[in-house]
């Protein structure tokens, strides 16, 4: 057997193992149910939602934030980090305070968005496309400029046309590094959509959670916590195969 | 014009340095802000003018109505990074030191580290109710992940030769730990602490605007929903200067102590 296959059933075991930790804790009262569901009743009433098209519908309009803020941060990140490649000097001076936005707490700024766009999932969007553009700006930026001048001499040597150079040289030398941007984007918009859904209760997944909890129903929430994560985690999965895609 | 803005160019070299540029930014965004907020040309409730924000500001500052809320906020995010930093090294350290162990964790506290921490909160309010714990629990759970993340990355990097000579030396277990795991890891420990301090101050900051007694988090919440725009200005442009000053501080802090490695540093990009 393979050492990976090995590592994924271990990992397997130990997801297994806590779920099972967990389930026997409630079943015999170890921990009071009041605080923690039985797992098994979350699955249950995650599946439940799930078939009723309850869950199907909250997730859609969540993928939908996000679909619609990825395409907007990236319409931005690729137009103004190429720009801010093209004009160095402009480059060179919005990079730190790109990275100062970048590291400080935004999102705490959500209030403004509201006030801005009511109390809509354009409000999330709005706030989480301004997330996801910064790291796609600033790799796009540092992608354009580490292409190896070599290849741009070698296509110039070659008479390469405009199109031609970007199309055979350009593109496939930028693309890993504005995919890794592309990722940490993605990573950003995911986070914060889902977290500004449960905190100002506007849209899907993360809309559903704050309800539950709201009425005290800790089966839902545990339901909508489980849901939140295995979205986030069947993202990040699919993120990292199609960057290993990408860099083959 | 555009002889003017040559002349302008010419006459001023400065301009043409990146300080200028950011210089000239800034204040034309401040100078558009300003204008916009005396005219209500755009969004009269949006924009303020930038003037009756550092009023307010100043307010702020000088008054003691921020004290217990600044208190509140700090005991979050303080206590939160203290549990997340006593919980994520050991571990990291012992994630980080066997491969196999390293290998089979790392994966799934990556996959974990992207999962929103805030939508955890219910079930800490369940447990600790509406007060600074279950603040303090999320902003220790945001600081968690980076720093387990980086321990486990600075285990990774220690060369086997190192532990190697160690071990040819005659270190015993406790030497080794003191001498080579310690030395290898404090740099990016160090990264650890200061992107965990980040996710602390947003965790605990967001959960107050959630649901809350107290903190800075609250005030933003409650100047929102007076609709006390320039308040709520004010109040964030203090937050993102004590989240700079802090993150500064921290970084220059730990240059001081060693110099950071290049790779913890360009892992702070992924947090």
């Amino acid at each position: 057997m393979k050492q990976a296959t090995k590592l994924n059933i271990w990992r397997m075991l130990i997801i297994a193992a806590a779920f099972l930790g967990l389930e026997a804790a409630v079943r015999f009262r170890w921990i009071d149910p009041f605080f923690m569901a039985s797992p098994i009743q979350a699955l249950e009433v995650l599946w439940l939602q799930i078939w009723n098209g309850h869950a199907l519908l909250l997730t859609l309009l969540t993928l939908y934030e996000i679909g619609f803020a990825l395409l907007l941060s990236t319409v931005v990140g690729l137009g103004a980090g190429f720009f801010l490649w093209r004009y160095q000097l402009l480059g060179r001076s919005y990079e730190m305070l790109l990275a100062a936005l970048f590291s400080s707490p935004v999102i705490l700024a959500y209030p403004i968005f509201l006030v801005a766009f009511g109390r809509t999932a354009a409000a999330v969007i709005a706030l989480t496309s301004l997330f996801g553009a910064i790291p796609i700006i600033m790799n796009t930026r540092t992608a354009f400029q580490h292409v190896n001048p070599i290849l741009i001499q070698v296509g110039a040597s070659m008479n390469l046309s405009r199109a031609q150079m970007i199309r055979h040289i350009l593109l496939p030398a930028v693309a890993p590094t504005i995919f890794s941007g592309f990722r940490l984007g993605l990573t950003y918009i995911l986070k914060s959509v889902l977290g500004l859904e449960y905190v100002v209760q506007v849209g899907g997944v993360g809309m559903w959670l704050s309800d539950a909890a709201f009425r005290f129903e800790v089966t839902e929430v545990y339901a909508g916590l489980f849901g939140t994560i295995m979205l986030s985690v069947l993202f990040l999965y699919i993120i990292n195969r199609a960057e290993a895609v990408v860099r083959r | 014009m555009n002889v003017l803005a040559r002349t302008i160019v010419t006459a001023t070299p400065w301009v043409q340095t990146t300080a200028g540029i950011q210089l000239l930014s800034v204040l034309g965004l401040l100078f558009a802000w300003e204008f916009i907020g005396r005219t209500g040309l755009l969004f009269p409730e949006l924009f303020p003018s930038f003037n009756s924000i550092l009023q307010s500001l100043f307010t702020h500052v000088t008054t003691p109505m921020l004290i217990p809320h600044l208190k509140a906020s700090l005991h979050a995010v303080g206590g939160g990074l203290f549990l997340g930093a006593f919980c994520g090294i050991p571990l990291g350290i012992v994630f980080g030191s066997r491969r196999t162990l390293m290998q089979l964790m790392e994966p799934l506290i990556l996959y974990l580290a992207v999962v929103p921490k805030i939508i955890i909160f219910p079930i800490f309010i369940l447990l600790l109710g509406i007060g600074t714990g279950s603040k303090l629990a999320v902003a220790a759970i945001a600081a968690f992940f980076p720093i387990v993340l980086l321990t486990i990355a600075g285990m990774r990097e220690i060369r086997p030769v190192f532990l190697d000579v160690a071990r040819t030396l005659g270190a015993n277990k406790l030497q080794i730990a003191a001498k080579v795991y310690l030395p290898a890891i404090t740099g990016y420990v160090f990264t650890g602490l200061r992107i965990g301090m980040g996710a602390a101050v947003t965790g605990a900051l967001l959960a107050e605007t959630k649901i809350a007694k107290a903190g800075l988090g609250f005030m933003i919440v409650e100047y929102y929903s007076q609709f006390r725009m320039p308040d709520m200005y004010s109040l964030l442009l203090f937050i993102f200067f004590l989240a700079a000053v802090a993150n500064w501080a921290l970084k220059r802090l730990f240059s001081l102590l060693l110099p950071l490695p290049r790779t913890a540093a360009d892992a702070a990009l992924y947090f």
